[in-house]
């Protein structure tokens, strides 16, 4: 390796550095959370177990990411999509109404979300990734509509009168300028139903939930801080992520 | 060549533009000027369709722009507006670049396009290629804009109130390149402001907008001359007309030849206006100035009574 090349995987590498970290220290805490049995023992003093064992928790993991990856992905193309159209001359009346039903979104509590949809879903995963998905829609779309409402009119103009077609104008202009706003509402959106997809465990979905669920039904306070730590790592992780991604975001 | 037969334009029950005829020859700059509210902005946003008229028709070099599909219309007319709308988020190269690549010019053609425009604009590329919107004076991104709008080497140019925004020195100096690039290039320009003294400059036509309709229109000094009614005399200056007048004459157009009598040793440059010839004769106290040309040699001699048109002798 030359040693600009180097240079530039140094720096590549100190810029992730927070992101390895955090994420380092989840999969750390996965593989040997038996490890701090003695530590936890101190908590727990009368139990027999102390560390969570009905599952292992590189499967939670595993579970709880997909849960708020697929919650996360349709909230994007949801919320992104819809505060796109509400902004287009067609779809400008309607601007209002998409804005109020995200606000409703959010002030639904996801157990009560969760409530409703068992009966109609079922038990498992599918109910809580609609919870997460109404949940984690408003910031996307506020976001959205923040971003794409703060572009100097003067640029819309300007590309409308060089000759844009309305899809130029949005891929080109307002998506990318938009970006910066964008990618920070679903950083919030995410951290949040990181935290929320918890109770995903009281209808069979199982994640990093599981032992926070199980942990208060058996009065093991042990596996509640369990559960507690790998769902705090992984929301840190995750943000950190984002928070890294965002600085190259806003001069791309 | 772009014409108007009358045109107007409504928005809901208020009529914007009521009417109007208007033809601007190829190579012609043409101003459209009027207060705030005029209908000249209306007026020029339709000739791109970013307004569609409400009745009447629009050609461009004898054909209706509504046959047109917008987009390909709009890449036939540069448009420079008072706010730049530069893309924040792409650099100088790129902005200038925009309709080349809209009309999928060659890679090369494109580079080698925006170089030529840069350096006709005086933005050495090394400096400015690179930077973003965001790094450049008002004048800078101004020229920048003018740059992007020249880019696909159109043949209309539409401008509104281009020069709005900027100090009037940086202003002044973007009229006179203005002026200039026109020499050259010959567009056909049409171009708002609310500005006299920069409509005066720059226009071979004028045309004085009033609620929507055409108050006057012809060459400035025509209008100077013969304001059609007050509003159009107030519009031109009132009391100042003479000084605005006298703006648009040059200094040779009244000079005497070179005479035996002693030269005066105050001087004015053959190309200087006669506003600036009276302005030195007020400070200097002199009746009389030499004329020079280029190399400082006399050319001929002004006289205060022959500057202000005195028909008595001389």
């Amino acid at each position: 390796m030359t040693e600009a090349a180097s240079d530039v995987a140094v720096r590549g590498a100190r810029r992730w550095l927070t992101p390895l970290l955090w994420g380092g220290l989840l999969l750390g805490a996965c593989l040997g959370m038996q490890h701090l049995e003695g530590l936890f023992r101190l908590v727990e003093t009368d139990s027999r177990s102390v560390i969570y064992a009905r599952a292992d928790f590189l499967t939670l993991l595993g579970r709880h990411l997909l849960v708020v990856g697929v919650a996360a992905l349709a909230a994007v193309v949801i919320g992104v999509g819809a505060a796109v159209a509400v902004t287009r001359r067609a779809g400008r009346d309607f601007l209002p109404l998409v804005a109020q039903l995200a606000s409703i979104g959010q002030t639904f509590p996801p157990v009560a979300v969760l409530a409703l949809a068992v009966p109609v879903l079922g038990f498992g995963t599918l109910p809580i990734i609609v919870a997460l998905l109404l949940y984690g829609l408003l910031p996307i779309v506020r976001n959205t509509l923040a971003g794409l409402q703060g572009i100097d009119p003067g640029v819309r103009e300007a590309a409308r009168g060089m000759g844009m077609t309305s899809g130029q104008l949005l891929r080109q202009v307002e998506l990318p300028l938009a970006a910066p706003v964008i990618l920070a509402g679903i950083r919030t959106s995410v951290t949040i139903n990181i935290a929320t997809a918890a109770i995903g465990a009281t209808v069979g979905a199982s994640n990093l939930g599981d032992p926070i669920i199980s942990g208060i039904v058996n009065g093991n306070t042990a596996y509640v801080l369990q559960g507690a730590l790998l769902i705090g790592l992984l929301a840190l992780t995750v943000d950190s992520v984002f928070a890294r991604l965002q600085p190259a975001a806003s001069t791309g | 060549m772009i014409e108007l037969i009358h045109v107007t334009k409504r928005f809901g029950e208020t009529t914007a533009v009521d009417d109007i005829s208007l033809r601007v020859e190829r190579g012609e700059l043409c101003v459209l000027v009027g207060t705030s509210g005029c209908g000249k902005s209306t007026t020029l946003r339709m000739i791109n369709r970013l307004i569609e008229h409400s009745d009447g028709e629009i050609h461009i070099d004898g054909q209706q722009i509504r046959e047109f599909r917008e987009e390909s219309l709009r890449r036939r007319m540069g448009y420079a507006i008072q706010s730049t709308g530069l893309f924040p988020h792409w650099t100088v190269e790129r902005n200038i670049g925009l309709v080349p690549r809209l009309l999928k010019w060659p890679q090369a053609r494109i580079r080698e396009r925006v170089e030529e425009l840069m350096a006709m604009l005086g933005l050495p590329m090394g400096e400015f290629a690179g930077k973003y919107p965001r790094q450049l004076s008002g004048g800078q991104a101004q020229r920048v804009g003018v740059a992007r709008a020249l880019a696909a080497d159109p043949d209309i140019l539409l401008m509104d109130e281009p020069f709005g925004a900027l100090d009037p020195i940086t202003r002044e100096t973007l009229q006179e390149e203005l002026r200039d690039l026109q020499s050259r290039l010959q567009k056909t320009i049409v171009f708002v402001t609310h500005d006299m003294d920069e409509a005066l400059r720059l226009a071979d036509r004028l045309v004085v907008m009033d609620q929507g309709r055409i108050k006057q229109q012809g060459h400035p000094l025509e209008l100077l001359r013969e304001p059609a009614d007050d509003f159009v005399e107030s519009l031109l200056g009132g009391e100042d007309r003479g000084l605005k007048e006298a703006a648009l004459l040059s200094v040779s157009e009244r000079m005497l030849p070179l005479s035996p009598r002693l030269l005066p040793r105050e001087r004015v440059s053959q190309h200087a206006s006669l506003r600036e010839a009276l302005s030195i004769m007020l400070w200097r106290h002199a009746e009389r100035l030499a004329v020079v040309d280029d190399e400082d040699m006399p050319v001929g001699e002004l006289s205060l009574r022959k500057l202000v048109g005195a028909k008595a002798h001389d």
